[in-house]
C-alpha cells in the first residue's frame, strides 16, 4: 500500500536540462506557441483557463494566427471533435477519449490539458495494478508513525492535487483500472470534493478542475465503465484516419523515423509498398474494398495505423538481413499475416476470403497473393 | 393597388413563420403562389379535415403516368401556410407558375426515367424541370444533370460558410423574429441576379408567366396582391414592363392534357438522401422547429432521450442536462445565437450515446428525418397507379372482377409474358389479384397457371402502392427495392431476388444483386451463402426464357461460391445431429447447382472441398457419409477409395452411432447406383456382424431410419445383395458376374438342383427343353 508516489512539480524541478530529456512535455516542446496564443486572445475564457476555449481549438488544430505566428498542427482530422471535447471541458463535464488504440488519444489529452492549464504533468497511468491511493491520496508511513495522522504525512495524488490547484488530471487507460477503483471517480466528478476522514477534512476541487480519461474500447470487456461512471463523463470518439493519404503520410514518416532509430541497411520502401499495405487495412478495417465496390469481412484485430507501421517496419528489417535490401512482397507476407490473423480459427477465414476474393483479382498484386498465400 | 413578394425557400419552417406573419399584417384579398396552375381544382381539398401532411400534389400525364411532378407540401412549407391562410379567410388563391400542361408536353416522350439512385424513392417523377437552385426547390424533380451554380451556395461563402443549408438555417429558418426578412432575402437575390437574365428559356418561360399572372390580377382590379414564389424569382418578377414579350415567350407552347391530384407523401421523401434533389436534409428538425413553442434545445434533446428509452437504452434527465449544457457550449464556441442541428446532434452523440454511433442512426431516421406519413381524403382523385393498371388489364384483356377465372400462360408468347409480368408485379406490391398455381411436367418453364380474383380492398393497396411509383412497374421495382432493404438475411434476399425475377424489374434486380453480393461478402454463416445459391443458378440456368441477362449473375454466384468453399470445412467442424442434417441440405444445395451450371471451374474446387471433408476427423458422420455419396456420384470416388473410406468409418474404434450417421449420409438418395458398390456392402456387413448384441439392438433403430427412405424392391434388393455377397465369400469365388440393368445379380448355379426344375419351368414357358443343352 505504500504509494511513493512524488508530486510530478517536484519532478520537473529536478528534471535535467530541457534539451537532453528523452521525451519533452507538450507545454515545454510548444511553449512558445502557446505563449504566442496567450499573447492575442481576447476571448472569454473558463474561470482558471490559461487560453480561451476557442485558442485552445486553435492551438489543437493549427493554422496561422492574426499576428501572422503559424501554430502547426497537434491533431490531424475532424476538428469538430476537438471542438465537442474543448465545449466539454469548459461546460465542467469530465471527458473521456475513446477509440481503438493508435488514434492519438493520449496525445489529444497531453495537448488539451497543455493548452488549458499549461500543466500536462497531472497524469495517472491506468494499469490492473492501479489502486485507490493512485487516484485519492497515500501516506507516508514513516512520517505517519512517528506524528499521526496530518496532512504532512499525506502522499498527494495527481487527482486530489489538480483538484487543490484548478488544473486537468488525466487519467490514461480508465478501462483497465478495476471496477472498485474505478468508482472513486464518480464522488470525484459529481460533488466535486475529495474527504480525507482520517484528517476530518475535505479537499474540494477548485474551478477549473477536470477531468480527461482516455479508454480503448476494443479492451472494453476488460473493465467495463459501471453506467453511473459512464454517464458522468461526455465521451469522444477518436476514429481511424479518415483517408488513405493521410493514413500512408502517416505510416510513411513514422516507418522513415524508425528505420532510422534501428539503423536498418534497407533502402527506404516504395510508396507503392506502403500503400498496398495501408490498401489492406484500410479494406479488412473498414470492411469494404477503397472503391466501394466489394465487402469484405473485418477480423477480430485492431489493425490500426500503428500496426502497419509495424508491418512494414518488420517488412524492412527482413529484407534488411534476410533479403536484397529491397522490399518485396515475400518480406511483408509473415508481418500482415501475423498482424491480421489474431484468431487462428475466424481471422484466418477472413483473411482467405480477402486474399481470393480480392487480392488475387486485383492488377499488380499477384505477388502478394503468393507470398500471403505460401505463408498460410 | 399594390404587389407584395414574398421571395421564400421551400419547406422552410422560419420561412413559413414569416410568412404568416407577412400574411397576417399585409391581409391581401389574393394570394398567387408559384406553383402550377393545373392543379388549382385541387386547391379546396387542402382545407379538408382528413388532409394531414406531408402531402403532395401529383400532377401527371393520364395515358403515361410515368410523366409527372410532385409538388411536396408540408406543415411548414410556406406555401402552405399561405395557401391555408387564403383558403381559410375566403381570398382567392392561384397557381402562377408556367402550367404543367406545357411543361410536360416540352419533354420528349421517354420511357420512365431510370430511377434515381437511393432506397426508398419511387422511380419519381421525370419531369425534366429543371429546378432552378435550392432557393427554388420546387419540388419537381430533376433530371436535368449539372444544375447551374448554387446562388445560396454563393451568398454562403460570401458570408464565410462552407455549408450553405447550415447558413440559410441560421440565416433564416432559426430566426424567430421575422421582422424584415423578405426584403432582406429580396436584396439578396437582387444583388445575386444583377442582370435578372433568366438561366435558360424554361426559366424565362416560368417567370413570364408568373409575371403575367400578376398582372390579370392588378387587371382585375384587386388591391393588395400577395406573391409567394422561390427566392430566387423575386426580383425578376418585381420588373413587369413588358407584357407583350412575356406573353410571346409561352403563348405558342404545346400543351398536353394533365390531371391533378393529392397523394399521400412522406417525410423520409422530403430529404435530400432519398435521391429528390430538391429536399430539405432534416424534416424532422425543421418540423421540431415550427412546432416547438419555445426552448427548441431543450424539447429536441427530451425527445431524443426519450426515443433511446423507447428502444431500451439508458438516458436520463441528468444526461439531457448535460446534452443541452454542451449543446449550448458548442454554439458559444461556434458563435451562433442558438444551438443548430448539427450542435444537438453531436452533444447527444457525446452525453447521450455515449459516443457511439449506431443509436444515432435511430435519431437520424426517426427525429432528425421523422417518419411522418401524410393522409389525403378519400375525395381525392384516382391515383395514377390505378389508371394504370386498368390500361394495362385492358390492353392484355385480363379483367378487374370478382370472379374466379384461371389462366394458362405460355410465356413464349409476347402477350401471356407480359401478363404474368404484370401478375407477378402487382404480387410484389401486395396486390393478390393472381394466385399461381404450380405446374408440373415438362412444360414448367414455359408454363404458368393463374388463378385470378380481384378484390374491393385491391383498390385501397392500389392508393397505398401509389406511394412506390405511378406505374405498376416502376412501383414494383421501388418496392422490391425496398423490400430488399429490410431482408433480415441473405436467403430471404436470394427468395426475394427469384420472387423479383418473373416481375421482370431490371434496375432492381441490378440492385438486388448489389445486395446480395454485399450481404454475403459479410455473411458469417456459411449456411446462408450455400443455400442462396440454387435460386441464382436457377437464374442463370433458366433466365433466358424471360430473357435475363445471366452475366449478371454469375458473378455474384462465383463470389458467393467462392466464400461457401472457403467456408465449408470449418463450418462443418463440432455439428450436432439437427446442425448436421441441416448441413447437408446446405451442401446438396451447392451440389445442386454445381450440377445445373455444369461448370468445370466450380467442378474442381468443390470435389477438392468434398474430398478434404470426406477424411476430415471432427466432421459429423452425416456429413461425411454424404459427401463420400456426391463424390460417388460424380464419378470421383475410385472403388478402392471408397473401400477404404467403409473401411475407417466402420472401424471398431469409431462410435457406433457415427458409424450409422455415416451410413445414412451414404445411402440418402436413390439406392440403386449403391448396389454396384460391393467394397460398401461388404464392409457394412463385416461391422454389422461384429457388433456386439446389446449396440446392435440400440442401433437397430437407426439402422432402419437410414434404410427407411428407398422403396421395397430397392430394400430387397440391397437385401438379397448382402445375402449373396456371403455366399460369395463362404463359396471364395469373389468375382465378376453380369449384373443386369436393375443390379439383379445371379450367383453360380448349382446344375443338378437346377435340373430338377427346369423342364416344369420350359413348360411354363412353352419351350423346348432338352437335358444337358
Amino acid at each position: 500500500m505504500t504509494n511513493q508516489k512524488k508530486a510530478p512539480a517536484t519532478v520537473i524541478a529536478d528534471a535535467p536540462a530541457l534539451e537532453s530529456v528523452l521525451r519533452q512535455h507538450a507545454e515545454q516542446q510548444f511553449a512558445e506557441e502557446l505563449a504566442e496564443l496567450v499573447k492575442i486572445d481576447d476571448r472569454q475564457r473558463p474561470p482558471n483557463w490559461k487560453l480561451s476555449p476557442w485558442a485552445v481549438r486553435a492551438y489543437l488544430l493549427g493554422g496561422k494566427l492574426p499576428n501572422g505566428f503559424t501554430v502547426s498542427p497537434k491533431y490531424i482530422g475532424n476538428a469538430r471533435l476537438i471542438e465537442i471535447a474543448v465545449a466539454t471541458l469548459a461546460t465542467d463535464r469530465a471527458l473521456l477519449l475513446y477509440g481503438v488504440p493508435g488514434t492519438a488519444k493520449s496525445w489529444t489529452s497531453e495537448h488539451l490539458a497543455a493548452a488549458i492549464t499549461g500543466d500536462s504533468t497531472l497524469m495517472i497511468q491506468g494499469t490492473a495494478g492501479t489502486d485507490e491511493a493512485a487516484i485519492r491520496y497515500g501516506w507516508n508511513y514513516a512520517r505517519l508513525l512517528v506524528e499521526g495522522p496530518s496532512p504532512a504525512a499525506l502522499v498527494v495524488s495527481p487527482m486530489m492535487q489538480a483538484m487543490q490547484s484548478g488544473n486537468i488530471a488525466r487519467i490514461e487507460e480508465l478501462t483497465r483500472i478495476p471496477a472498485e477503483v474505478q468508482d472513486t471517480l464518480i464522488t470525484i466528478l459529481s460533488e466535486k470534493t475529495l474527504p480525507v476522514p482520517e484528517l476530518g477534512m475535505e479537499v474540494q476541487a477548485r474551478k477549473g478542475f477536470n477531468v480527461i480519461a482516455t479508454a480503448n474500447n476494443r479492451d472494453k470487456g476488460v473493465n467495463e465503465l459501471s453506467s453511473a461512471l459512464t454517464r458522468r463523463f461526455n465521451t469522444v470518439v477518436l476514429p481511424t484516419p479518415a483517408t488513405m493519404d493521410e493514413e500512408i503520410d502517416i505510416v510513411e514518416r513514422r516507418v522513415a523515423s524508425l528505420g532510422r532509430a534501428l539503423e536498418l541497411p534497407a533502402e527506404k520502401p516504395a510508396l507503392e509498398e506502403i500503400r498496398r499495405v495501408v490498401t489492406v487495412f484500410r479494406e479488412l478495417r473498414a470492411g469494404v474494398t477503397e472503391d466501394g465496390k466489394t465487402k469484405v469481412k473485418s477480423p477480430s484485430g485492431t489493425l490500426s495505423t500503428a500496426e502497419a507501421i509495424s508491418v512494414m517496419t518488420n517488412g524492412l528489417t527482413m529484407a534488411a538481413y534476410y533479403g536484397d535490401g529491397l522490399l518485396h512482397a515475400g518480406d511483408l507476407a509473415a508481418g500482415l499475416t501475423g498482424a491480421i490473423i489474431k484468431d487462428p480459427v475466424q481471422d484466418r477465414v477472413v483473411w482467405l476470403e480477402y486474399l481470393q476474393t480480392v487480392v488475387k483479382e486485383r492488377d499488380g498484386w499477384k505477388d502478394l497473393y503468393r507470398a500471403c498465400h505460401e505463408v498460410l | 393597388m399594390s404587389v407584395h413578394i414574398f421571395g421564400v425557400r421551400h419547406h422552410g419552417p422560419g420561412c413559413a413563420r414569416a410568412l404568416r406573419a407577412a400574411l397576417e399584417a399585409l391581409q391581401p384579398d389574393i394570394l398567387l403562389v408559384e406553383g402550377p396552375p393545373d392543379a388549382e381544382g385541387a386547391l379546396p381539398l387542402l382545407t379538408h379535415e382528413a388532409m394531414k401532411p406531408p402531402v403532395a400534389l401529383l400532377i401527371y400525364v393520364p395515358d403515361q403516368p410515368s410523366r409527372a411532378v410532385f409538388y411536396p407540401f408540408t406543415t411548414f412549407s410556406p406555401e402552405w401556410q399561405a395557401l391555408g391562410y387564403a383558403l381559410g379567410r375566403g381570398i382567392p388563391a392561384r397557381f402562377m407558375d408556367l402550367p404543367q400542361a406545357i411543361q410536360l408536353a416540352r419533354e420528349p416522350v421517354a420511357e420512365e426515367q431510370a430511377t434515381p439512385p437511393a432506397d426508398d424513392l419511387p422511380a419519381a417523377a421525370d419531369s425534366g424541370h429543371p429546378h432552378s437552385a435550392p432557393t427554388d426547390e420546387k419540388p419537381a424533380i430533376s433530371a436535368t444533370a449539372t444544375p447551374p451554380p448554387d446562388p445560396l451556395a454563393m451568398l454562403a461563402e460570401a458570408a464565410g460558410y462552407d455549408d450553405h443549408e447550415l447558413w440559410w438555417e441560421q440565416q433564416i429558418e432559426q430566426r424567430r423574429d421575422s421582422t424584415g426578412v423578405f426584403e432582406g432575402i429580396f436584396e439578396a437575390m437582387s444583388a445575386l441576379r444583377a442582370d435578372l437574365t433568366p438561366r435558360d428559356d424554361e426559366e424565362a418561360q416560368r417567370e413570364a408567366h408568373m409575371r403575367s399572372s400578376i398582372r390579370a390580377a392588378e387587371g382585375e382590379g384587386f388591391a393588395r396582391i400577395a406573391v409567394v414564389c422561390g427566392a430566387w424569382h423575386a426580383p425578376a418578377l418585381a420588373q413587369r414592363d413588358d407584357a407583350k414579350a412575356d406573353t410571346a415567350l409561352f403563348a405558342k407552347l404545346k400543351r398536353v392534357k394533365v390531371e391533378t391530384t393529392w397523394i399521400p407523401w412522406t417525410n423520409s421523401r422530403l430529404a435530400y438522401r432519398s435521391g429528390y434533389g430538391a429536399g430539405i436534409t432534416s424534416p424532422g428538425w425543421y418540423g421540431h422547429l415550427w412546432a416547438a413553442p419555445d426552448r427548441v434545445p431543450i424539447r429536441w434533446a427530451t425527445q431524443a432521450a426519450q426515443l433511446l428509452r423507447g428502444e431500451g437504452l439508458d438516458a436520463s434527465s441528468a444526461s439531457v442536462i448535460e446534452t443541452v449544457r454542451l449543446s449550448e457550449a458548442l454554439a458559444a464556441m461556434r458563435g451562433l445565437p442558438m444551438p443548430g442541428m448539427a450542435e444537438m446532434r453531436e452533444a447527444i452523440q457525446t452525453v447521450l450515446c455515449h459516443g457511439e454511433t449506431a443509436p444515432m442512426q435511430l435519431i437520424r431516421d426517426k427525429l432528425e428525418i421523422g417518419e411522418a406519413m401524410g393522409e389525403v381524403p378519400p375525395e381525392a382523385p384516382a391515383v395514377p397507379l390505378q389508371r394504370d393498371l386498368d390500361a394495362q388489364a385492358r390492353r392484355l384483356t385480363l379483367k378487374l372482377t370478382a370472379e374466379i377465372k384461371d389462366y394458362d400462360l405460355d410465356l413464349r408468347k409476347d402477350t401471356d409474358r407480359v401478363r404474368s409480368q404484370l401478375l407477378h408485379r402487382l404480387g410484389m406490391l401486395g396486390i393478390g389479384w393472381g394466385e399461381e398455381q404450380h405446374t408440373y411436367g415438362k412444360l414448367g418453364t414455359f408454363h404458368e397457371k393463374w388463378r385470378l380474383q380481384w378484390q374491393p380492398e385491391f383498390a385501397v393497396a392500389l392508393i397505398e402502392a401509389n406511394i412506390w411509383g405511378n406505374t405498376v412497374a416502376s412501383a414494383a421495382a421501388a418496392r422490391t427495392r425496398q423490400l430488399a432493404t429490410v431482408a433480415p438475411d441473405l436467403p430471404a434476399l436470394t427468395a426475394l431476388l427469384e420472387r423479383a425475377l418473373p416481375a421482370d424489374l431490371p434496375d432492381a434486380l441490378e440492385d438486388l444483386l448489389e445486395r446480395v453480393r454485399d450481404r454475403a461478402a459479410v455473411s458469417s454463416d456459411v449456411r446462408h451463402l450455400m443455400d442462396a445459391l440454387p435460386p441464382l443458378a436457377r437464374i442463370v440456368r433458366y433466365g433466358d426464357v424471360r430473357g435475363t441477362k445471366a452475366e449478371r449473375v454469375t458473378p455474384v454466384i462465383d463470389a458467393l461460391f467462392e466464400r461457401a468453399l472457403v467456408g465449408l470445412p470449418g463450418a462443418c467442424l463440432s455439428l450436432d445431429d439437427d446442425a448436421a442434417t441441416a448441413m447437408v441440405t446446405s451442401i446438396d444445395n451447392v451440389q445442386e447447382t454445381v450440377s445445373m451450371l455444369n461448370r468445370d471451374d466450380q467442378r474442381a474446387p468443390w470435389l477438392a472441398t468434398l474430398r478434404l471433408l470426406v477424411d476430415r476427423d471432427g466432421v459429423h458422420g452425416l456429413v461425411r457419409g454424404r459427401c463420400c455419396r456426391l463424390l460417388l456420384e460424380m464419378r470421383a470416388l475410385a472403388s478402392e477409395e471408397l473401400r477404404r473410406l467403409a473401411g475407417l468409418a466402420f472401424s471398431p474404434v469409431n462410435p457406433p452411432e457415427q458409424a450409422v450417421d455415416w451410413i445414412e449420409g451414404v445411402l440418402r438418395g436413390p439406392g440403386l447406383k449403391l448396389l454396384q458398390q460391393d467394397d460398401l456392402w461388404r464392409a457394412l456387413d463385416a461391422w454389422l456382424a461384429n457388433l456386439a448384441p446389446d449396440i446392435f439392438v440400440t442401433l437397430l433403430p437407426l439402422l432402419r431410419r437410414a434404410f427407411s427412405g428407398f422403396s421395397a424392391p430397392e430394400r430387397r434388393q440391397m437385401g438379397e445383395k448382402v445375402k449373396l455377397l456371403s455366399v460369395e465369400e463362404a463359396a471364395g469365388t469373389l468375382g465378376v458376374r453380369p449384373s443386369g440393368e436393375g443390379g439383379a445379380t445371379h450367383g453360380p448355379i448349382a446344375q443338378e438342383r437346377a435340373n430338377t426344375v427346369l423342364p416344369v419351368l420350359a413348360q411354363i414357358l412353352g419351350v423346348n427343353y432338352e437335358p444337358g443343352n
